[in-house]
């Protein structure tokens, strides 16, 4: 532990002892902004009329700063595609304050212009592998499953992202389980991104500015998930004019609005609700009128310029979903998440980023009745603090480093039986975990041709009191077997300790301007993690803290691609190949019962796993006609004593080929369509391979090996239309949007049942009383969805 | 399932999902013997069938194995119980009506032509049954309208607490999936001291109710559980990948695969017969 510490701090004290030239200020700063909306405006292109080659683009806040390397006064240049470009002479007297430039749109621009933070060949020169942006543009022009336009959906397009099957929202990045994606709202975790049992995902796209999805190389600022970070950032309201967005779509509506508070602070709010229940109340059977199923979503940012070094935004999200029959039944699911983020301009070569947040996870389910009512809840919460320091002592060398502390509590599940109910009340106990990490990451330039970013993470981990520990016969847990005895702990005392170094090293080497070779390695620890055995997050899912028994997961990932542009970056193609090694993978014993027991360790099984694959990617961002290609092989495999005799097995989401096409076209300024194609191997299932009779049942008999067989091909294809209404000069903009989700109504299977037919029907029904004449074996195949149609009208004002 | 659920799920989901028979090309596996073995101490009851597995698709008769060695044996006193197979039920009985000692443990031996297998059990003490009343219940969610039986009984034990309830109506076992109705500790052993409602069971007048009540060892409650589990696996995503119940039975000679389950249990039971008169 102590040599950990020293070598931590020995690069870190090596990373930062740098010539410091800070205080220096000279530098020209500014920010650059939309003149119609009053947002900034990240990546546009700033540099000195004299000297093309020496620029900057704007971050993610529309700021930048250049160094006036031939002195001043001198013309400087910025240019934002679909803007008009701005020139502006620099003078001595702009030094030291913050300028502002306002860019307007060009009259013959198109009607949205995508804003991007990427530069256009920022794929090619960039550090980033295996990351991939979908700019919210984009996904609201892909077709969308009930024409609901669903940021997870839209991330399974992508290469290296697989689904479980059809009608899940679940991703399983690069072979790890959907689990180990940490998907955070500015900066705050979502422990469960699903509505209605996982069909949908938790976000309103209109309340969504932009998402990074880190997949390969994931930088040491970041941790805590093994397989990816998927870095959602909330819209922030314009300082400018109060305006509004929303839609009438066919199972929700939407409604956000924005605009100043005052001239350096702004809000956004954001509201989903769908309405499956106000169309059940509207019907005259009692059966169906006294129901209840919904979900509604809240989103929300505030922003404040305190000064114009200092930025402060808070965001808040809530999201709930309630299923309810006849009031004697209820089951709902709520996350509620909050973050406060304060950045810093300290000066123009260091920036500082503070967050606090709090992300809270709560089921509810209640049974009403005389004899065995109940109300059962359960909550989980993590709650952190991050300090993040950002240096940039000199051109092409940047530091960040700083310091992330974490406490994860799962309450005590809290099953209450109705005063007069005959079962008695479970008894469960609170685990808590709380982490702290240390990270340091340096990007820096080893010539002109070659970049890299080495970073450091250290997470020290430990489970904490209030809590119990078992003590069992020879420290294995068993089913049913024997507890020795009982530790008791108290609050914050330590139950369990772990510490991890995580080394994240990137390269780049740059053959010419428009094509590179990039390859990193990454090790990243995971502390929490859900114990399941089905492919699908389902609400009530209990995450396990790493403990005494269960051990944190690990994973080891090398990956190594080209990227090269063509025809001046209207083009992108990449290739990519990783190989990734899981360490300490749990899965769950056969029967095993995970929602009351209080020792999750004794229905827990312990093993190992692998990954690895090649991913394609040819995309077109720019012309009337943009999208993308992708194809992805990869395998995964899992190996754990007590599950497929303890050989290598592949898990369901095991899908060696995975096709993506997007495409959409504008055909004009009103009228632009979106097709996509999607085809991938079928899951990794286990089928039958004979029959029995046992116990007056006929069964399955099952091989002993797990997974060896497959679902049919997935192939599907969506359209959607998309038309603007006509311009009429008003502040009102509608437009209508008329989606096919599986045009050709191809019957992808969701499950297959091994049953007997009887009378040659497959939903016999015995208890009518018809009586049975014919009785075969046989398999009846699910299938979700048809041809699925929707419209939806979109406006702005 | 109740009405109301249904109708939920028709008005919501079933819009879209549609279900057909497919046929899937399946592998294949060699016959595997299938063991279904009850001892308890009520004679009717005891009975050892041996079966093989088939092809998924097969249509015909499962193979009976008629000339294994099958025998129970006391593992406290070394008594062997033998048993002879009864062309007529095609099933092995002990003979001259043997049943097992409540307390004792007991081991079966099944020798075939291929193989020796054996399983183990406890015939654990039984808790009390008292009485069994009715009430006529209104329709509600995941209820149906009609009698409703009532189940007043005591369980003084603080281990073992595995038990199953088998529902017999008018003679007839209830053996749907939904009809399995096992219990443990985990919501106290408190829930036969004030009546213990059997929700999942409607009946109607006059019919005749008889329950028999296992009281099981660990593994056959695992069993069990594992066994409805199954039955319930759509294989869809929500799911957990299915597995064959994991048996009590072992093979001890050649390793090969085995089947089925050694029950052992006291067996408990108690009737009633519906009368709206008594009401």
């Amino acid at each position: 532990m102590r040599m950990k510490l020293s070598v931590f701090f020995l690069v870190l004290g090596i990373l930062i002892k740098i010539p410091p030239v800070f205080g220096q200020q000279t530098m020209v700063t500014g920010v650059v902004i939309e003149r119609e909306s009053g947002l900034p405006l990240p990546g546009a292109n700033v540099f000195w009329e004299a000297n093309r080659e020496k620029g900057t683009v704007t971050d993610v806040d529309g700021r930048f700063s250049l160094s006036p390397e031939l002195g001043l006064p001198q013309n400087l240049s910025i240019t934002y595609l679909g803007f008009e470009t701005i020139i502006r002479s620099i003078g001595p007297k702009d030094l030291n304050k913050e300028l502002r430039f306002f860019l307007s749109a060009e009259a013959m621009s198109l009607d949205e212009i995508v804003i991007s933070e990427r530069s256009p060949d920022q794929n090619v020169k960039s550090m980033e592998i295996g990351k991939d942006k979908l700019p919210i543009a984009t996904l609201k022009t892909i077709p969308a499953l009930f024409g609901e336009v669903d940021l997870l959906r839209g991330l399974q397009l992508l290469p290296g992202v697989q689904s479980a099957g059809e009608g899940t929202t679940g991703l399983f990045v690069r072979g790890g389980s959907a689990d180990q994606n940490l998907l955070q709202i500015d900066g705050a975790p979502v422990y469960n991104p699903s509505h209605f049992f996982g069909f949908f995902s938790v976000f309103n796209s209109d309340a969504l500015e932009n998402v990074d999805l880190y997949k390969g190389n994931i930088p040491a600022q970041y941790g805590g998930r093994l397989s990816s970070l998927i870095d959602v950032t909330f819209k922030e309201g314009n300082t400018e004019k109060l305006r509004g967005e929303g839609g009438i779509g066919t199972i929700s509506s939407r409604l956000s609005l924005d605009g100043p508070l005052s001239d350096n602070s702004s809000y956004f709010l954001s509201a989903r609700r769908t309405y499956a229940d106000v169309f059940l109340r509207l019907s005259g059977d009692e059966d169906l009128n006294q129901n209840n199923l919904y979900f509604y979503d809240l989103s929300s940012k505030f922003m404040f310029r305190p000064s114009e070094k200092d930025k402060i935004t808070f965001s808040t999200y809530f999201g709930r979903d309630f299923l309810g029959l006849s009031e004697q039944f209820g089951f709902g699911w709520q996350n509620f998440v909050n973050s406060l983020v304060w950045k810093r301009n300290i000066n123009d070569r260091t920036y500082l980023d503070v967050s606090a947040y709090h992300s809270r996870y709560k089921y509810d389910l209640r049974f009403d009745d005389e004899d065995t009512g109940f109300r059962w809840d359960n909550t989980l919460s993590e709650t952190g603090i991050r300090g993040e320091l950002i240096l940039m002592p000199r051109e092409n060398l940047r530091i960040n480093t700083g310091i992330h502390s974490q406490l994860y509590h799962f309450a005590a599940i809290d099953f209450r039986p109705d005063p007069n109910s005959a079962i008695e009340p479970i008894e469960s106990n609170p685990r808590t975990g709380f982490q702290n990490n240390f990270f340091v990451a340096a990007t820096f330039d080893l010539n002109s041709k070659t970049s890299m970013e080495a970073g450091l993470r250290l997470g020290l981990y430990q489970q904490i009191g209030r809590g119990i520990d078992y003590i069992y016969e020879n420290d294995n847990p068993e089913p049913g077997g024997p507890i020795l005895d009982t530790l008791s702990f108290n609050r914050f005392q330590t139950m369990k300790f772990y510490q991890g170094l995580e080394p994240r090293i990137a390269l780049r080497y740059l053959f010419r301007e428009d094509f590179s070779f990039k390859a990193a390695y990454n090790r990243n620890f995971q502390y929490v993690q859900v114990a399941t055995n089905s492919s699908a997050g389902l609400p009530i899912d209990r995450w396990v803290p790493a403990g005494t028994y269960i051990k944190p997961i690990r994973s080891d990932q090398f990956s190594a691609g080209l990227f090269k542009n063509f025809q001046n970056n209207l083009w992108e193609l990449s290739v990519e190949g990783y190989y990734k090694d899981f360490r300490n993978l749990i899965d769950l014993r056969q029967g095993a019962n995970m929602l009351f027991t209080d020792n999750l360790e004794t229905e827990i099984l312990t093993g190992d796993g692998w990954a690895y694959g090649a991913e394609f990617l040819l995309r077109r961002n720019l012309g009337k006609t943009t999208g993308w290609l992708s194809y992805t092989y990869s395998r995964v495999f899992r190996k754990i004593e007590g599950i497929s005799e303890g050989l290598p097995y592949n898990p369901r989401f095991d899908r060696p080929h995975d096709v993506a096409v997007v495409v959409t076209h504008e055909f004009n300024k009103r009228l632009s369509a979106s097709v996509n194609f999607i085809y991938t191997t079928g899951v990794a299932v286990t089928f039958p391979k004979g029959t029995y009779e046992v116990d007056n049942q006929k069964l399955p008999v099952y091989g002993p090996l797990r997974n060896e067989d497959r679902f049919p091909d997935y192939h599907r294809m969506d359209a959607s239309v998309n038309l603007k209404n006509r311009e009429k000069g008003r502040k009102w903009k509608g437009s209508w949007n008329l989606s096919v989700y599986n045009l050709y109504g191809r019957k992808n299977p969701f499950s297959f049942q091994f049953t007997d037919i009887l009378n040659d029907q497959i939903n016999f029904d015995q208890s009518a009383g018809i009586p049975v004449e014919s009785r075969r074996p046989g398999v009846v195949m699910t299938y979700l969805f048809s041809i699925v149609p929707a419209v939806s009208y979109n406006f702005t004002f | 399932m109740s009405k109301h659920l249904k109708y939920l799920i028709i008005a919501l989901l079933a819009l879209t999902a549609c279900q057909e028979e497919v046929f899937l090309d399946l592998s294949r596996v060699d016959p595997i013997t299938v063991i279904e073995a009850t001892w308890t101490d009520n004679a009717s009851m005891n009975q050892v069938r041996i079966i093989q597995s088939r092809d998924y698709y097969d249509t015909t008769a499962f193979t009976k194995i008629e000339d294994a060695k099958v025998s129970i044996f006391n593992e406290e006193t070394g008594q062997e119980i033998e048993f002879a197979f009864f062309e007529p039920r095609k099933v092995y009985l002990p003979l001259n009506n043997q049943t097992a000692k409540i307390g004792e443990r007991y081991r079966l031996v099944v020798e075939t032509q291929e193989d020796v297998f054996e399983g183990s059990g406890t015939v654990l003490e039984p808790p009390t049954l008292d009485s069994i009343t009715y009430e006529f219940k209104e329709e509600r969610i995941f209820r149906e309208e009609g009698y409703y039986v009532k189940v007043y009984g005591k369980i003084p034990f603080t281990e073992d607490n595995f038990y199953r309830v088998r529902v017999i109506k008018n003679d007839t076992l209830l053996n749907r999936r939904s009809d399995y109705l096992l219990f443990d500790d985990s919501f106290g052993t408190s829930i036969l001291d004030n009546g213990f409602e059997l929700s999942g069971f409607v009946f109607g007048q006059n019919d005749r109710v008889r329950l028999e009540l296992f009281r099981l060892n660990r593994e056959m409650f695992n069993y069990y559980n594992q066994l409805v589990s199954l039955i319930f696996n759509d294989g869809g995503l929500f799911s957990p990948p299915p597995q064959n119940p994991e048996s009590n039975i072992k093979s001890v000679q050649n390793g090969s695969p085995v089947l089925g389950f050694f029950l052992t249990t006291p067996f408990v039971t108690a009737s009633v017969t519906i009368d709206e008169q008594d009401e």
